[in-house]
């Protein structure tokens, strides 16, 4: 057993049916918790619905029955901006959440709607690009660097909130050996200071390395392995 | 029923050109009608109007800025000196909504065509198939430019920022960020795409063939006909009146 355990649940699924249309559930009648410091993989054929269950935990698409609980908080109940501070969401593509010219103004960006102090926000971005090992790329555009740099800047500028949690949807997609190596010890890290994550991905290897838990998504239900 | 892509483009163009010339507001709610009946009749889909429910407070947002800045006649509601609403701008801004429902409700009439089918449509029109390929694309971009849009949108939520809880100015700001993401897709997309239009000889022939042949049916020459008639007779109509 890794990390810092907390026996309540950060997140509690409960009963959760979901359908892009009527006739067409995707998943159905699902229970399940997540815990803070926790590394849970979710896998899964292609459709079976991994994504679509990332997005409900994260608020991002709304159940058609049942409820989501972060931190005993009805997740219907709370907002986008609010679910962001404690749960950090890595899309599948990155370059969707990244919307500035430069790295370093992409890292401070949510925080620059904060109304922080612009001295603090500063020392946070320069900390959090050591953290990251983004050291030179501070001045480069976040559309011009590597796959695996892009990444990086996506998750620091997710980690500039301090989240509790972390749901990463395919992030060894489109990686070499090397740089899943260095982002599985940056997840190693992140989970040795207690942050619950969940990686949904189809990279079997990388989960079975580094998830302690592993739930498969079949036939609409959860197969825990 | 299924008709000829043609045929539906005929009855959107009688029908939204009538909405973009005529003034008179009985006659443009006479052609709202017509619109919401034939779109009815050809669409089943009308899930839309439901996500337009959203946009209601912009049409009644549109009338008082129609009143307020071009008002005439007498004034129905004033803070003081100042004309928030006038019959004027009233009978203005109803025109306005008029217009845009014929628009948008007669435009539900080409979603049963299938892309291909359109551009097959143009071409045999002798529109050129560059200009009817990019017609096609155009179609085809627009829900998914419309996706990336709401994926950026909630991208930005997700960082922790409280859309609600922020003045209008600094909500204006957040939303000009959306712009990168989705802009750098379209130039990727974009890309993308010329690439693999060259790699599979796009233009490589000046004639093209097309397994793809419309035939126009009895049905499309008489709803054809009907959709002149009726848009040459409402134009009469409204020219007539004065």
């Amino acid at each position: 057993m890794k990390g810092v355990y907390n026996n309540r649940p950060f997140i509690e699924v409960n009963n959760v049916t979901f359908a892009y249309k009527k006739s067409d559930i995707i998943l159905k009648d699902i229970s399940t918790s997540f815990k803070k410091g926790e590394f849970t993989g979710i896998i899964g054929p292609n459709g079976s619905g991994k994504t679509t269950f990332g997005k409900l935990i994260t608020g991002i698409l709304a159940s058609n029955k049942g409820n989501i609980f972060v931190e005993g908080q009805n997740i219907e109940e709370i907002s986008l901006g609010t679910i962001g501070k404690k749960i950090g969401y890595l899309f599948q593509q990155p370059s969707r959440q990244l919307f500035n010219p430069t790295v370093r103004e992409e890292i401070g960006f949510a925080h620059s709607f904060m109304g922080q102090n612009e001295k603090v926000v500063e020392e946070k971005v320069d900390k959090i690009i050591k953290e990251f090992s983004l050291e030179g790329l501070e001045d480069s555009s976040p559309y011009k660097i590597s796959r695996g740099e892009r990444q990086r800047v996506a998750l620091a500028s997710i980690f500039i909130n301090e989240p509790s949690f972390l749901i990463l949807d395919e992030p060894t997609t489109g990686l070499d050996m090397v740089r899943k190596e260095k982002l599985s010890q940056l997840l190693q890290d992140l989970q040795d200071k207690g942050i619950g994550i969940i990686v949904i991905s189809h990279d079997d290897k990388f989960i079975n390395k580094n998830a302690e838990r592993v739930i498969e998504i079949c036939g609409g239900g959860l197969c825990e392995t | 029923m299924k008709l000829d892509p043609r045929t539906n483009l005929i009855m959107v163009f009688s029908l939204s050109t009538l909405a973009v010339f005529v003034v008179d507001v009985p006659l443009l709610t006479v052609v709202l009608l017509v619109s919401i009946i034939v779109a009815n009749f050809f669409n089943e889909d009308w899930g839309f109007l439901r996500r337009a429910r959203k946009f209601i407070f912009l049409l009644v947002g549109i009338v008082f800025l129609q009143s307020i800045f071009s008002p005439s006649g007498q004034i129905l509601l004033s803070l003081g000196n100042f004309s928030i609403l006038t019959t004027g701008g009233l009978l203005k801004g109803i025109r306005v909504i008029l217009r845009m429902l014929i628009i948008i409700i007669s435009a539900t009439i080409m979603a049963g065509s299938n892309p291909r089918e359109i551009i097959q449509g143009l071409i045999q029109w002798r529109i050129p198939y560059e200009i009817a390929f990019m017609v096609s694309l155009a179609i085809r971009f627009i829900p998914i430019l419309g996706q990336e849009a709401k994926d950026a949108f909630t991208a930005i939520q997700l960082r922790g920022i409280e859309i609600d809880k922020l003045s209008m100015s600094k909500r204006f700001k957040v939303y000009s960020y959306m712009f990168m993401p989705v802009l750098s897709g379209v130039i990727h997309r974009a890309r993308e795409l010329s690439t693999s239009l060259e790699a599979r000889a796009f233009r490589a022939f000046p004639e093209r063939t097309s397994y793809i042949k419309l035939e126009l049916k009895n049905t499309d020459y008489v709803i054809m006909t009907i959709s002149i008639f009726f848009a040459v007779s409402m134009f009469s109509i409204y020219f007539l009146m004065g």
